[in-house]
């Protein structure tokens, strides 16, 4: 339910309202716009509650949120969510770029990707310590040690640091060193680590599952929010679908379409996206074309010696290249790349 | 295998030809303005390409990997461009084709006509004979339609594209039609394929709903192999579990099939998306990934459209889309096209 404020509403009659939600045992969510000041309930809300709020002062409308997800429709919050990793602010005027390897496969090689990344313009290292490969035999990553890798990268580059968790046992461990824990595509409805994810209080980046619709990946990003974390950014990382070509078919109309229904930032990976590193520039200039608020790529000093995913990385020079033309499609949609 | 002939060595082709029925192959002759090219049809050996080379007229041959062959880039590394009544599609500008769903009626037609060309559309679209899943829905105007969209050319001088749906239609519509559409339905339709590759006609080839991006290229191949090289693919979103949006834009298909093929690629995030509101983000996405162009519904009143209102756009989203379209094709490069008059 979403209580919208006039705007001649006076901070009491906000106050007013929030007092009422805390008497029912609800709690509030509020977004004050250039015009309007919005107030979500969050709780178990019944229909005469409508009529209640519509009468108290200042309240000019009284929605209910017809979508399955509440605190992550727009509806419930029409104003855009900025998640804050580490100072780099992704959802608001300007696109994000999020790079680094697939997963960390050496001190010298993580340092030299972190540097070279940095140096092209990236805002955010990513880099895999814990896993999920299809196959059991496969490289699942160095562990803690990587994690200890990836903090050395931040500490020199003075990146934030982005890396995924796949069990509940180590979101402490991964809370404690990276500035946004990832879930991966794999993990997208494992609900009991959402929501421990949730609790830690960092913000989250929520891949989309390989077969989730737009609606279940939303669903699952209001498992975190559920548990009071609001800063989530969704990712869109291709679907499965009967195209073999392309390792996945990266679904690019739900950018705009998950933009529409939800206020949480978006972003699109063309790398597990397309598998297919020659694809990766023009895809990612469709995805901020399309109006996502960033891209994380994968990059590797040699990708035909990487532990995983060589096939879709790219070479420092390729990521510097795509910055510069990534960079000239962002400014032309007036969502130029964060500086520095 | 493919022979790639000398410039200019267009007359000694049929030497070639007899030479491959001599030694019991199949073949397909392209003859071509500048440069011609005979595929070999049929259980190729690696002497067979020296045997060949010393043919006169013959510049060199070329064993292709792919089961493509004249749509592949290898065979051509140049793109292809196809030019309409002055309208160059797969150059270095983008180039825009505009206009309703379906042909309803004059006014529904001539206005849009106007409106679109006044936006700087280069092509204008309209279907007078519509393949729709349910046989009790409405089934275009037919040959009626194709009247109103030879008027709307006159007066407007923008190009038309319009489907053909039966081989036994594609001589009433190619008198008509400048651009020949095959839609998605009949992407693996071969009668009908091969029938507008022996049209002459410039052809509209989109993807099927299922097609793989090599099932898309091999539908390509069968125009080719008919004679008509002048092909524009068109990606229009395929089927997947995904019920958010009427089908899945397949941006990356846009990048693949440039890269795979000279052939121009062009956009359909109308039909892809289903919803008017994602058909702008949609067409920039299309543009910045590359594509040669896009085709978008534009009606009137969407409201009251007979069929695909909910993805057509009005008459002010359109004017605005062009705008940004505009900026954001000059960013990456790729100008949109501009407008120029039909040839009397």
């Amino acid at each position: 339910m979403i209580v919208v404020m006039s705007g001649e509403a006076t901070a009491d009659d906000v106050r007013g309202v929030v007092d009422r939600l805390h008497e029912l045992g609800l709690q509030e969510n509020i977004s004050s716009g250039a015009e309007l000041t919005v107030i979500g309930a969050i709780g178990h809300i019944i229909p005469e509650y409508e009529e209640m709020f519509s009468r108290l002062p200042g309240v000019v409308e009284v929605v209910r949120v017809t979508k399955n997800y509440k605190l992550s429709s727009r509806e419930f919050q029409h104003v855009d969510t900025v998640v804050d990793v580490g100072g780099v602010k992704i959802g608001g005027a300007s696109s994000v770029v999020i790079a680094g390897q697939c997963s960390v496969d050496s001190e010298e090689l993580a340092l030299s990707t972190a540097r070279a990344v940095k140096a092209a313009g990236a805002h955010i290292l990513r880099g895999g310590a814990y896993k999920p490969r299809t196959s059991p035999y496969a490289f699942r990553g160095l562990g803690e040690e990587g994690l200890k890798i990836l903090a050395a990268a931040r500490q020199e580059t003075g990146l934030p640091v982005v890396t995924e968790v796949l069990s509940q046992q180590d979101v402490e461990a991964v809370a404690g060193l990276a500035d946004m824990l990832q879930i991966g595509a794999r993990n997208a409805q494992n609900y009991a680590l959402l929501e421990e994810v949730a609790r830690s209080g960092k913000p989250i980046l929520l891949k989309r599952g390989m077969s989730s619709q737009v609606e279940e990946w939303l669903l699952a990003a209001e498992y975190i929010l559920n548990q009071g974390n609001k800063q989530v950014v969704l990712c869109e990382r291709g679907i499965r679908t009967f195209e073999t070509a392309t390792r996945f078919t990266l679904d690019v109309n739900a950018i705009p379409l998950a933009k529409e229904l939800s206020h949480l930032p978006v972003i699109g990976d063309p790398s597990h996206g397309t598998g297919r590193w020659s694809l990766v520039e023009p895809v990612a200039r469709a995805i901020i074309a399309a109006g996502a608020d960033g891209i994380i790529v994968e990059v590797h000093p040699s990708p035909d010696h990487a532990l995983s995913d060589g096939a879709q990385s790219l070479t420092f020079e390729n990521f510097a290249k795509l910055m510069t033309n990534v960079g000239r499609v962002a400014a032309s949609v007036d969502r130029p790349l964060a500086t520095g | 295998m493919i022979v790639v002939m000398k410039q200019g060595a267009a007359e000694h082709v049929p030497e070639i030809v007899a030479r491959l029925t001599e030694l019991g192959f199949d073949s397909h002759p392209i003859v071509g303005a500048e440069r011609s090219v005979v595929a070999v049809i049929g259980q190729v050996y690696p002497e067979l390409q020296d045997e060949l080379e010393v043919l006169p007229g013959v510049h060199h041959v070329l064993r292709v990997s792919s089961p493509y062959k004249l749509t592949s880039r290898e065979v051509n590394p140049d793109d292809t461009i196809v030019e309409v009544r002055g309208v160059r599609i797969g150059g270095t500008e983008t180039v825009i084709m505009a206009g309703p769903c379906t042909v309803e009626s004059e006014d529904q037609l001539m206005s849009t006509a106007r409106h679109v060309a006044a936006c700087g559309a280069n092509i204008l679209r309209g279907g007078a004979f519509k393949p729709r899943t349910n046989p009790h829905s409405f089934q275009g105007l037919g040959e009626a339609g194709l009247e109103l969209l030879a008027a709307a050319r006159d007066e407007v001088k923008l190009p038309i594209v319009t489907e053909v749906l039966d081989p036994r239609d594609v001589e009433l519509v190619a008198r008509y039609a400048d651009v020949l559409q095959i839609g998605a339905r009949n992407a693996q339709n071969f009668p009908l394929l091969r029938e507008v590759g022996r049209s002459h006609k410039p052809v509209l080839l989109k993807r099927g709903l299922n097609s793989l991006v090599e099932e898309w290229l091999l539908a390509a191949e069968y125009i080719i192999t008919q004679g008509n090289r002048q092909v524009i693919l068109c990606e229009r979103g395929i089927r997947t579990f995904e019920t958010g949006t009427r089908n899945t834009l397949d941006i990356s298909a846009i990048a693949l099939a440039r890269e795979l093929s000279h052939l121009p690629v062009i956009s359909d995030p109308s039909h892809a998306t289903g919803k008017a509101s994602l058909v702008p983000p949609m067409s920039f996405a299309s543009i910045a990934a590359g594509a040669n162009g896009l085709i978008v519904d534009v009606h009137p009143s969407p409201d009251h459209a007979l069929i695909d209102g909910p993805q057509s756009l009005d008459f002010d989203s359109f004017e605005q889309m062009m705008d940004s379209a505009r900026t954001l094709a000059q960013a990456v490069g790729r100008p949109l096209l501009a407008a120029a008059a039909v040839p009397a």
